[in-house]
């Protein structure tokens, strides 16, 4: 059963007004990769010992621009540009309404962005991106980071309106897949970041702005992570999206199966939030069996991520074997690997095993000791985030953005997609692989450069933070190609249509069961699970808090 | 009922992928394990 019809050959195309939004959502995302990218160039040649920032630019500032624009503003622009073609694609155009909250939305987001810029490069608020208590920012900083969460509210209930819109004029139908798919990510960031959100309303603002002296680290830190690792889902599901939904299309092939595709969303709904303490393992303050309940839930993850894994496989041998593939493995030959479009995401599918082998290491519960607060952790993210995701989003912007153009990728600039894929897993894996083994050796994470006093341990990193250097200035080079295409398909690209690829459900998948779309029950389980995981030990937090902490300003 | 069997299609590759993703699993966790044991 196809819940997504499309006719032959006619290609579907996003109304323009739809494909205005969702490019403007892009043109911040691709600026934000140039400026934070160059940011994360400048801290590797920081980090190798060799060079030294000009005009008194601190090393802690970068670092803040490098996090803050790189996993909070090119993943949310791309994500929200994406899900609006996504969804305006196979739910509909989104009625004027529904299109000028999408407006209202990017426009609160991007005030938010430029007031939180600002003060980073006026190094007011060199707090990193996770800004954890005590460091301190200026006020405009965390108004402006709100305004950024409070505008993705607005411009996801846009997304969601259409969605609610199509189930009334389709009673009992399942949704279009890649629709259903975008309002669950709406639905898990939302409930997320109300968690950062009242970390910054209620204790950030108020004490950066001095009204409160103290804050209590230990709980903005928990509200912190309840919304940190969803986070990482909320970049890592749209990335799902193109891989269950988009490449059986490009393969000329069929998706596995519509439910399976489904019941991995709701999983990752339910598992993604009650979590957070994975990242807090070695936080005083937590009962360790609290840390250990949520290590359990963070272990659940693993059985959607592998029926991912199996249905992207099917997907790919069954589409081989239709072309006559042999043996076990003969199937892998017959992708097709000349595509940009599906080269570029495969490899980040490929990343994803190191990556995910990795989250499951740190979060082990007393395991997470090796390699808590070394750069092992900067080089896990680089593969999940910064390979995983980014490669993906830089596959679907091949399609994506021709697609709103009303452009095509010439046959240069698809072999120049893959060069730059090469390009950036030849950087990756230099940068990353050196990460991960100097953060065994115990060099520590989002660290200026130092030799600690001579010390003979932090002399043997030197090498690993060459190597960093030699991977980064490799990926910076990736960064500028895929700026090349970009700036290549949104003004200088050839006229013509292309594709949004949305693939069709196999013939040999069981019907969709509609408890797969009933939100009634996956939000109340959710909801269940959070307050099952975090009822307790907040209120343990709030009755035994620690002592507050004035603010610190050590950049 | 139909007679008419449907051919389930073959995923032999598909089970040799999966299970070599969980061995990578496994085996990179079992060698941090060891770090752990090893260092504390």
């Amino acid at each position: 059963m196809t819940t997504v019809t499309e006719k032959a050959k006619g290609f579907i195309q996003v109304d323009k007004r739809d494909a205005k939004l969702a490019l403007a959502h892009i043109y911040v995302a691709f600026i934000a990769l140039f400026i934070g990218g160059l940011c994360g160039l400048l801290q590797v040649l920081v980090r190798s010992g060799q060079f030294t920032l000009p005009w008194g630019i601190t090393y802690y500032q970068i670092l803040t621009v490098h996090g803050v624009l790189l996993g909070l503003i090119l993943t949310t622009y791309f994500i929200f540009g994406f899900q609006i073609a996504a969804v305006s694609r196979t739910a509909g155009t989104l009625t004027d309404k529904q299109r000028s909250i999408g407006w209202i939305g990017f426009w609160t987001m991007t005030a938010g962005t430029v007031a939180a810029s600002i003060m980073v490069l006026l190094n007011e608020a060199s707090v990193l991106y996770t800004f954890y208590a005590p460091l301190q920012a200026h006020w405009i900083f965390y108004v402006g980071m709100a305004l950024v969460v409070v505008g993705s509210w607005i411009g996801g209930i846009a997304q969601i309106m259409k969605y609610v819109e199509w189930r009334k004029a389709n009673p009992g139908q399942p949704s279009p897949l890649i629709t259903f798919m975008v309002v669950v990510n709406l639905a898990m960031w939302i409930i997320c970041s109300l968690g950062v959100a009242v970390e910054v309303v209620f204790q950030l603002i108020p004490w950066s702005l001095g009204w409160v002296d103290k804050i209590d680290v230990l709980l903005s830190r928990t509200l912190f992570w309840y919304f940190g690792h969803p986070l990482v889902y909320f970049w890592l599901l749209p990335a799902y999206m193109v891989w269950y939904v988009v490449i059986p299309k490009i393969i000329g092939g069929k998706i596995f199966s519509d439910a399976l595709a489904r019941l991995s969303f709701m999983l990752f709904l339910i598992f993604s939030i009650p979590v957070g303490f994975h990242h807090q393992l070695t936080e005083p303050g937590i009962d360790s069996f609290w840390k250990y309940l949520q290590v359990v839930l963070t272990m659940m993850v693993v059985i959607p991520s592998l029926l991912t894994a199996f249905s992207l496989f099917a997907s790919f041998e069954i589409r081989g074997r239709e072309l006559g593939a042999k043996g076990v493995f003969g199937w892998f030959k017959k992708l097709p690997w000349k595509d940009a479009r599906f080269v570029v995401p495969f490899i980040g599918m490929a990343a994803f095993i190191p990556a995910g082998a990795g989250g499951i290491i740190n979060a082990s519960h007393q395991m997470n000791q090796i390699i808590h607060n070394t750069i092992w952790v900067t080089g896990h993210f680089h593969l999940t985030l910064a390979t995983t995701v980014v490669l993906t989003f830089f596959g679907a912007a091949y399609w994506l953005i021709p697609h709103l153009t009303g452009r095509i990728l010439t046959k240069q600039m698809n072999h120049l997609a893959i060069i730059q894929a090469i390009v950036w897993t030849v950087g990756m894996s230099i940068m990353s692989g050196a990460m991960h083994i100097v953060g065994l050796f115990g060099a520590p994470r989002r660290s200026d450069f130092s030799t600690y006093g001579g010390s003979e341990q932090a002399a043997d990193w030197i090498p690993y933070q060459i190597a960093q250097a030699v991977g980064g200035t490799i990926l910076f080079i990736g960064i500028i190609l895929v700026l090349y295409i970009v700036a290549h398909l949104l003004w200088f690209a050839p006229k013509g249509k292309t594709e949004f690829p949305i693939g069709e459900v196999s013939e040999h998948a069981e019907k969709t069961p509609m408890v797969l779309e009933n939100w009634k029950i996956w939000l109340t389980i959710c909801i269940l699970l959070i307050l099952f995981a975090y009822t307790i030990p907040v209120i343990d937090m709030i009755q035994n808090a620690p002592p507050g902490s004035k603010g610190y300003k050590l950049w | 009922m139909s007679k008419k069997q449907e051919k389930e299609p073959e995923l032999k590759g598909t089970l040799y992928s999966v299970l070599f993703i969980g061995t990578f699993i496994l085996v990179t966790w079992f060698m941090a394990f060891y770090l752990f044991i090893d260092r504390f």
